[in-house]
């Protein structure tokens, strides 16, 4: 009997971790579509910033701006962003693998490198591996104008100082709810490229939004005022907020599609071995009766003889 | 003319107007219909959006400056 008892307590909080399972799947599902329709809404205004600099881009004025000019790297700031909290499959160790297998590949020593982690996971990992964690800041839900303003200056002080020659900003990209991939991008020297590449990596490639791909056309002569030089100012550090946000916004959607993906595997396992155990429950009660009848029996035996 | 005005993270305005006046580095602009491609700087000031159907229906929002661009399809602040 005692062991039909601990079958039986197994079962129950087998029962009871895929309700916690199964409750965090669906919020992990609501808060990716969330994330990602902020994502679909912030389009528009990366797409006006990214069409602005590209009237501007061919000026001399943008090769020479402080924030455009490349120079040989001897020293790189790398922008991490994770998530604070586990439990979403290999999503944070990919990003951190991606960014230290991209320091290892630029040769340069830790010394060289400084890191601004967002998220707790990408902070615990940087100190433990003695980099110069310049900053971390917390990876919340919501995503304040005040975060992405503060990191945007922080990088874009210390490259317009020449304190560091790169700034790197690694996130994970969602591409569909069972597809993430750890992406790297350049933020400071800012390239039309690079930046192109970002706004068009928001409309996920497959799901519901994946179907809008489909961009309007593109005017062609412009007056500028007052001078491409004035414009360059404001609207490079609005484009590198471009960078922050969406990666951020990337990150959330990629975090909480992994840990729906890996709560639903949670719950599909545990239903598993609720089903396996009752099976094994069945069992051992069939055991137990079929040995008392036949002690019975064997008993009725006993006595007739 | 479509008018979209916007900050990183939202959409202050997004919808049709009969004209737009800004606080540009030049002066006060005021923006209508079919007026040609351009790029300016703004300052800090008040924007005012006015009503397609109802003229007299105006709406507000205060920036500290941004850029605007003015295409044939519509204008856009980016704050």
């Amino acid at each position: 009997m005692a062991g039909l008892k601990i079958i039986k307590t197994k079962i129950r909080s087998i029962e009871k971790t895929q309700t916690v399972t199964k409750a965090m799947e669906a919020v992990s599902a609501a808060k990716m579509r969330k994330a990602q329709l902020r994502a679909i809404h912030g389009r528009a205004y990366a797409r006006a910033a990214v069409s602005i600099l590209s009237r501007v881009s061919g000026s001399q004025e943008m090769q020479n701006h402080p924030l455009v000019a490349t120079r040989p790297v001897v020293k790189a700031l790398y922008i991490v962003i994770t998530s604070d909290k586990g439990l979403a499959g290999a999503l944070n160790s990919a990003v951190l693998r991606g960014t230290t297998a991209d320091i290892a590949a630029s040769g340069l020593s830790h010394e060289n490198i400084s890191i601004i982690a967002v998220g707790r996971k990408a902070h615990d990992f940087f100190t433990t591996r003695g980099f110069t964690v310049e900053a971390s800041h917390r990876n919340t839900d919501e995503i304040s104008s005040e975060l992405i303003r503060e990191i945007v200056d922080e990088a874009a002080d210390r490259y317009a100082l020449g304190a560091v020659d790169t700034v790197k900003i690694a996130y994970q990209n969602f591409i569909s709810t069972f597809e993430q991939r750890p992406t790297l991008r350049t933020v400071f020297p800012l390239s039309l490229g690079e930046l192109s590449r970002v706004v068009g990596d928001i409309v996920p490639a497959k799901g519901v939004f994946s179907n809008l791909h489909k961009e309007g056309s593109q005017p062609h002569t412009y007056t500028i005022e007052p001078s491409a030089e004035e414009i360059l100012d404001t609207i490079i550090p609005k484009l590198a907020s471009i960078f922050v946000y969406h990666a951020l916004l990337e990150s959330q959607a990629s975090e909480h599609s992994a840990r729906m993906v890996s709560m639903k595997s949670a719950s599909d396992k545990a239903a598993e071995m609720e089903h396996a155990l009752t099976l094994k429950f069945n069992k051992a009660r069939q055991a137990v009766i079929t040995r008392e009848v036949s002690e019975i029996t064997g008993g009725m035996e006993a006595m007739a003889g | 003319m479509k008018v979209t005005i916007a900050k990183v993270d939202e959409t202050l305005f997004d919808g049709e107007a009969e004209s737009l006046t800004v606080p540009a580095v030049s002066g006060e602009m005021t923006i209508l219909g079919e007026h040609m491609p351009l790029i300016t700087t703004l300052k800090g000031g008040t924007v005012t959006v006015r009503g397609k159907n109802i003229p007299d229906e105006k709406q507000f929002f205060e920036i500290k400056g941004g850029v605007l661009e003015v295409r044939q399809d519509g204008v856009t602040i980016v704050l």
